[in-house]
């Protein structure tokens, strides 16, 4: 069901969390709230699901599926919420956590014992974890836990999926992992998902459209290509992975910043034209898909960083021949120029 | 270890000292005494009308008062630990309060409030209520004064468990009642061992403030620890430790049934090791 959130404030003791902020999410879209820690993209997931309320004197306004829920309480929302650290009950086992939603149901609406185990079963399967059913949380591996957490909110067929950094306890491989198969339920099981994460990698990989947030208001809000190759602002420029800044020799008084990607960028032995830029070769990186190289400017103005990332392919690498402490040019091929801030 | 196998030895044997200097040899004089006088002595001792009158009060005042702290110690640990609101430390420095005071001043706060020339001892007495010098009495100063046992166990571990579990039960449809009932309290179970035990000692123990409050009337106001006082003062030392015994027991039996409940939790979640 469509999410449609408007207006949403929050200030937290004279710190503005969310200005002003509205946010569409569409029926089985899966979108990503990306930005840096302090940014309001948790506090705007938790006041999505009803943990934390909008500032009493503001216009916010919450709707599912056309319907306002900004007044009811979170235990009558029916979102499905997945936080970073699991907040598995810790008392309960793998398959009691799962029935938790389905147990405290008004009595009315309780499944009978035997529809309630078959559901659940269903969901340990869906999760690949039906031989832990009978485990404690604390028995099992963080990837393991995750995927219980998400089996336990999917429990109560929840109108929306919200994820609060759900891979962010997990190290890189299990993350990977999950990613894929969070991927590929949503597929299965195309319930409205907004996930929350500082990981440009995971939004990118994980979402179909990424929403960027910064300073309590959306930066930019796109497909993952379009964020990607088409930023609007400095900000999202940075913010999606590394980047050189060079300073353009603008025209008139107007300062151009110009953000070059590392893998957009050339060496040459002999500049072939007036835009390449002397640098040292101050380190080789070989080892992994990318080759990359830290060079390190002969001249740079105060506002800009004197190291320069490129990265090449091994081919490139191998057919230039380069050392460390050799002085080579390099050049943009593609690049985002912003004037003041914006382009 | 690198230590040196003498050093070991060493500190054992001072910890094993220490242990049975302070523990284990006065509960041996406890029991050596009250058997000075042979059993038969013994036996009349604490089967004495006035010993039975004062192991049933110190029974029924210590369960009350752990029940009372239980439903108080809960309320207000929950309330501390998981909401934050205007007065949260005021509140938390409040239930430190008898840790701070001596207990007699508690006895005696009690008396000024409660007594027959006391701010409400007019009314009391009007409506033929009498709370200092009698039971009712006891078992306020108890409370008091054991008041912090449960609340401070809970709190830290509630503190630390944070809010995380609760908050996924609300959004899974829980309402405050189950969420308090299925997630918080299984919880804190182990911390509320603690706390009940704790509890439970001190308020068969307590002496200083149910002295005060108490009046010491025998057979009607007086607890175990009371009654052993006065044996004591009467030197009628033979009794005094026979009833001491009893109070000794009684922190047995408390022990026991801890270990036997600890063991029964376990038995239940095999996977989680105390701590």
């Amino acid at each position: 069901m469509a999410i449609d959130a408007r207006h949403v404030t929050k200030t937290f003791a004279n710190f503005p969390a969310l200005r002003d902020v509205s946010l569409r999410v569409d029926d089985g879209e899966l979108i990503a709230l990306l930005g840096p820690s302090g940014s309001g993209k948790t506090t705007l997931l938790r006041i999505i699901a009803g943990l934390d309320s909008p500032d009493v004197n503001s216009k916010t306004e919450v709707l599912v599926n056309g319907d306002d829920i900004s007044r009811q309480p979170a235990s009558q929302r029916r979102v499905g919420f997945v936080f970073q650290h699991y907040a598995l009950f810790r008392h309960m086992t793998v398959f009691e956590n799962v029935a938790f939603g389905l147990r405290v149901r008004p009595r009315k609406q309780r499944l009978p014992e035997r529809d309630l185990r078959h559901k659940v079963n269903e969901l340990l399967e869906l999760i690949q974890l039906v031989r832990w059913s009978s485990h404690y949380p604390s028995q099992l591996s963080g990837g393991q836990r995750q995927r219980v957490a998400l089996a336990r909110a999917l429990a109560i067929e929840p109108t929306v999926l919200l994820l609060d950094e759900p891979f962010g306890a997990l190290d890189a491989k299990v993350r990977q992992e999950l990613r894929r198969w969070l991927r590929t339920l949503h597929q299965r099981i195309p319930v409205t998902s907004v996930l929350v994460t500082h990981d440009q990698e995971e939004a990118l990989e994980v979402a179909d459209r990424v929403v960027i947030m910064n300073q309590g208001r959306i930066e930019q809000s796109g497909t993952p290509d379009e964020v990607f190759h088409h930023p609007v602002s400095e900000f999202v420029v940075t913010f999606l992975g590394n980047v050189n800044l060079f300073h353009g020799r603008g025209d008139s008084d107007r300062t151009a910043r110009v953000f070059v990607r590392p893998h957009e960028l050339e060496i040459e032995r002999q500049p072939r034209n007036g835009n390449a830029v002397a640098a040292r070769i101050v380190r080789i990186q070989s080892a992994g898909p990318v080759v990359r190289v830290e060079l390190s400017r002969a001249e740079s103005t105060v506002e800009e960083d004197s190291a320069i990332n490129v990265e090449l392919t091994h081919d490139q690498y191998r057919s230039l021949a380069l050392k460390s402490g050799e002085t080579v040019f390099v050049k943009a091929r593609d690049a985002r120029v912003f004037v003041n801030g914006t382009n | 270890m690198a230590e040196k196998g003498w050093v070991r030895t060493a500190l054992i044997l001072v910890a094993a000292g220490f242990v049975g200097l302070l523990i284990l040899l006065p509960v041996i004089a406890v029991f050596t005494e009250a058997l000075r006088k042979g059993l038969g002595f013994y036996i009349k001792s604490i089967t004495d009308p006035l010993a039975f009158s004062a192991l049933r009060l110190t029974l029924l005042t210590a369960a009350v008062s752990v029940a009372a702290n239980l439903v108080f110690g809960i309320m207000a640990s929950w309330l501390i630990a998981k909401f934050n609101f205007p007065g949260r430390s005021l509140l938390l420095s409040l239930i430190d309060i008898p840790f701070a005071v001596s207990p007699v001043i508690s006895g005696l706060v009690f008396v000024l409030v409660f007594g027959a020339q006391g701010w409400f001892g007019n009314s009391l007495t009007d409506h033929g209520i009498q709370i200092i010098f009698a039971p009712p009495g006891i078992i306020l100063a108890t409370m008091f004064v054991t008041f912090p046992f449960i609340a401070r166990e809970l709190i830290p571990l509630m503190q630390e468990q944070g809010s995380d579990e609760e908050e996924a039960a609300v959004l899974l449809g829980a309402s405050g009642w189950q969420t308090f009932w299925r997630v918080t309290l299984p919880n804190t179970r182990w911390a509320l061992v603690y706390g009940i035990v704790l509890a439970n000692a001190r308020s068969m123990g307590e002496f200083g403030a149910v002295s005060v409050v108490s009046g010491h009337i025998r057979g009607r106001t007086n607890t175990l620890p009371l009654h052993v006082e006065i044996l004591y003062n009467e030197y009628n030392f033979s009794a005094a430790f026979a009833v001491a015994s009893l109070l000794t027991l009684l922190a047995v039996v408390t022990l026991v049934l801890k270990a036997a409940l600890e063991w029964k939790i376990r038995v239940e979640e095999r996977h989680e090791p105390w701590p």
